[in-house]
Parts: structure tokens; sequence; C-alpha cells
């Protein structure tokens, strides 16, 4: 019997727009790198990310959002994590952010920003590092 | 443990949400927690869902998440999809179909992976359910991975099985044959707004009609009971690793089963779900009875049992047959020493014979 689970990772599209063929290739990619990818799909809520992403129990959630209003969503996103007492599950984001507005995203606890035309490889890499000191989810709580 | 629990049982969300994550692994505290489960519920009754991949199983959830809500009712959900045989990853994408409820608290849905179990069903399937039922969620709704033989293995897990077919699987008619007008209590044909749905219910219904005549017929010789041939089917030898207690086990649930109900709807408007919920509750009522309920409870721990078993002969087996041992085995065998039933008989197992 296996004494460990794969990693959980909650991959959401906040905003309006409806197209989420990027939050699809990454799902792919995350499952083939052997995660657990709970796919919410899109034109989510932030109240809606973190619900499914507590009860869900994940180790880090993927927001990603191509409309242009991250600065409204991802602080919310950050924030209702804080009130479910959950900021022990990882943030990442992705999509089209401007350079500019990827300190203040950083500073709300997003581990990493990827904006397009980082490599899949790259992504893979860097969620792999930030999720492995992690102990597995249930262990804490007996 | 007991402080656990009893925050479960207080709707701690975060309690049950990461409890769920500790019963889908093993280890001391794991198996404590399993343990205490299976002591302190039984009482809910469990709705499963099956059919083919893109059925509408999710999308059926939705609709009666939505109808259970104004009954005042709690749901909880667990949503089980396959596991990548190549990378061991999963996409969980049944939830995309229920966002709509993501942030009612009287509802808590979780995803989980098949973690390559063969019945379609991973074991943390049950435990999650257990866990819904501790937090005081009523039904619980099951969703299963539908190919091959995995109607089978929600059949013995669910107190109320809900088979979904749907235009363009093609092999619904043979899915039939095979025996799943006997394991469902309800047969759901999807997608009727189209009309190879409206096709495929008039088949289903005819072929319903059809068994439930040779069912009387054969009642008339000796009462065999729809949970009996339910119990047959899953305990067939076809049946690869059983790992499950069929339903009802050797005492029938009903002497007298009904015959199976046959209904189509549409899941995606709604239209015809209301229809099937007053069904479903129905079954419901009955399945609250206190025979009923302790039955499933020692039919469910019964199979885990079995489950248990099954796979420690399964590793002892599969360490006696690796080198060196199985090539000497193999060696006798072949110089007419030994015969492959005596090889058997030494290995310990008695193969279950056809007769
Ligand atoms: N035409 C039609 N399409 C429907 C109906 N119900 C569901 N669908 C569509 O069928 C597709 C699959 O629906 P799901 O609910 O995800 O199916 P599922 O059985 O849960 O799929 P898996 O979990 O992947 O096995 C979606 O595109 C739905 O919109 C219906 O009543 N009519
Ligand atoms: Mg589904």
């Amino acid at each position: 019997m296996d004494t460990s689970r794969p990693k959980r990772i909650l991959i959401g599209k906040v905003g309006l727009d409806g197209h989420d063929r990027g939050a699809k290739f990454i799902v792919q990619a995350l499952r083939n790198a052997g995660y657990e990818v709970i796919y919410t799909g899109i034109r989510r809520t932030p109240e809606q990310i973190v619900r499914a992403a507590v009860d869900e129990d994940v180790d880090a959630i993927g927001l990603s959002l191509l409309s242009g209003a991250h600065n409204e969503l991802f602080p919310r996103v950050a924030e209702l994590l804080q009130e479910e007492d959950a900021e022990n599950i990882v943030l990442f984001a992705g999509g089209t952010i401007p350079d500019k507005d990827i300190p203040h995203i950083e500073s709300l606890g997003f581990r990493k920003v990827f904006t397009p035309g980082v490599p899949l490889a790259e992504i893979l890499s860097a969620i792999e590092g930030e999720l492995a000191g992690r102990s597995d989810g249930g262990g804490a709580i007996v | 443990m007991d402080a656990l629990v009893d925050k479960i049982r207080g709707g701690e969300r975060r309690s049950l949400a990461r409890a769920m994550s500790l019963v889908d692994q093993s280890g001391a505290d794991a198996e404590a927690l399993k343990d205490a489960l299976r002591r302190e519920t039984g009482d809910v009754p469990w709705w499963g869902f099956t059919g083919p991949p893109g059925v509408g199983k999710s999308t059926l959830i939705d609709a009666l998440l939505g109808m259970l809500r104004e009954r005042g009712r709690r749901v909880g959900v667990v949503a089980v999809d396959p596991t990548s045989p190549l990378s061991d990853g999963a996409l969980l994408g049944d939830r995309v179909r229920m966002m709509q409820h993501a942030v009612d608290l009287d509802v808590f849905i979780r995803s989980l992976a098949t973690h390559g179990r063969e019945g379609g069903l991973s074991d943390a399937t049950l435990h999650c359910a257990r866990l819904l039922e501790l937090a005081q969620y009523d039904p619980v709704l099951i969703e299963s991975v539908g190919v091959g033989q995995n109607e089978v293995d929600i059949a013995s897990v669910a107190d109320i099985c809900v088979v979904m077919l749907g235009p363009g699987y093609g092999d619904e008619i043979q899915l039939i044959k095979a025996g799943l007008l006997e394991v469902a209590d309800i047969i759901v044909v999807n997608k009727c707004d189209t009309p190879e749905a409206n096709r495929l219910l008039a088949e289903v219904r005819e072929q319903g009609k059809r068994q439930n005549v040779e069912s009387r017929k054969s009642k008339v010789e000796s009462p065999k009971s729809k949970v009996e041939s339910r119990k047959s089917k899953v305990e067939s030898p076809k049946s690869k690793v059983q790992t499950s207690i069929a339903r009802g086990g050797s005492h029938g649930l009903a002497s007298e089963a009904p015959p199976t109900e046959i209904i189509g709807i549409e899941a995606k408007s709604g239209k015809g779900v209301d229809a099937l919920l007053d069904k479903l509750l129905e079954l419901d009522r009955t399945a609250r009875g206190t025979e009923q309920r302790q039955r499933y409870r020692h039919r469910r721990i019964l199979g885990e049992i079995k489950r248990g078993v099954m796979l420690a002969c399964e590793q002892n087996l599969d360490r006696a047959l690796t080198a060196p041992a199985a090539k000497e085995l193999l060696a006798k065998l072949e110089r007419g020493e030994l015969s492959l039933d005596a090889i058997v008989a030494q290995l310990g197992a008695t193969p279950a014979r056809h007769n």
C-alpha cells in the first residue's frame, strides 16, 4: 500500500475571459508529471476557488487569468486563504500579467508568476521545487 | 483520534478535508481513523452513479444537488476519476460541472483518483463517504469512473445504484446484456433532448420488459431475487480480483426486489430529474430501515476485509512465484514431476472451480 499520495493542485481560471487553452495545457502537463489536478473550469470567483481548494485539501493553487483583473482578483484569493487559515496552500499565478505588477503579486504570497513564454519545463520544475519540502497534508491533524 | 472524530462531527470543515487526505494514505494514524469511522457510521444511504465517460454523471449530480438543497438536505459528494496509468497523476474534473454549489457550506464535494484500483473506486472512496456521513451530510452521493467492471464495484459499495446511459457510446445494449439491469436500481438514459437517446430509451425499456418477464418466470421455479442475481453477477468468476462482498450478501436485502426503474432525463436542462429524484428519495427511505442499515454496514466492512486478505495473498503469491522458486516449479512441471494442480495445491491456494 502506498504511504504517500501524489501532490494535489487546483487549477482554476478567474476573471471574465472565456478562453482556457493555456490552463488546460498546464492541467494536462501537471497530470503527466504525476500530480492530481483538480480543474475547476473558467470564470470562477475567488470565493469558489478558495472553498474548493480548502475542501479538496490541495497543496497548491494555480490561478490563470488573461483579462487583466489580476490586481483585484489575486489579492482577494490571498485574503480568503488567510481567512480560512489556509495560507499553507502554495499560490502560483499564470497569464498575461505585466512585469510591473509582478512584484506586487509576489508580495501577496504568490510564490511564482508565470507569464506567456515561460517554458513548460521551467514551470514544472519551479512547482516541484516549491512543493518538495511539504509533508503530506493529513499528518498534522491527529 | 476521538478528538478528531468529534471535530468532524461538530462540523469543522478543515478537519474533515484533512481527514480525507489522511484516509487516502496508510500508516497507524490513518488506520486508526478508518477503524473509528467503521464504528461510527453506517446510518446514511449512499447513492452511487456510474456510466460511461461523458454520459452526464456530474451534470446530473449538480442538478440533484440543487434540488436536494431546496429540500433542506446537506449533501456530500465523492467524485472519482481515473489515475493515469503512466504517471500516477490524475485529472479530477468533475467539479467543473458542480461549481454553482462550490460556496454552499451545506454541500461538500471531494474529488478522488482511483490510484490504479481495478474496480473504478479507490479504497479511499469508502472512507471519504464515511467521513461525510460523520460530518452529518445526508445523503452521500458517489460518482464512479464508468468503464468495464466498475458498475459492479459501485453496486457493491452504494446502497442505491444508478446506472447512466446515453447516446453515442455504441455498447449500451451489450452492457445491458452483461447484466447491468440486475446491478442497477435505476437506469437513467440521459441526453433525451436528442433523438438517439430517445431511441436508446425505447430499446432499454424493451430490454427491461423482457428481463422482468424472464425473472418472473424463474421466480416460479426458484424465488431468486434481483439482489441475489446481482450477487451472482458480482461474484461470477469472470470478475477480476474480487474486491468486494456483493450487495446483500447471502441474506438478500429484499426478497421481492421491484423491477429496475428506467427513466429518461435531460440532466443539462433538468428535465425529468424531478421524477428521478422522487424515485431516489423513495429508495432512500426504504434503505433506512434498521435491519437494512446493519446489513449494509456489515457488507461494506466484510468487503474491506476480503479485499485486504486478497491483497495480502496476492503479494505472498507474487513473492512465491519469483525466481528461484518459480524456476524450480517450472522445471518440475516440465520434467513431469509435478502437475499444475499439484503446484497450485502446494502454494496453498485452492482455485475457484467453475462448475
Ligand atoms: N445534450 C445534452 N448534453 C448533456 C446533458 N447532460 C450533460 N450533457 C453534456 O455531456 C458532457 C459530459 O457531461 P459530464 O456531466 O461531465 O459527464 P460525466 O459522465 O460526469 O463525465 P466523466 O466524469 O468524464 O466520466 C458535457 O458537455 C455536458 O454538458 C443533456 O441532458 N443533454
Ligand atoms: Mg464527471
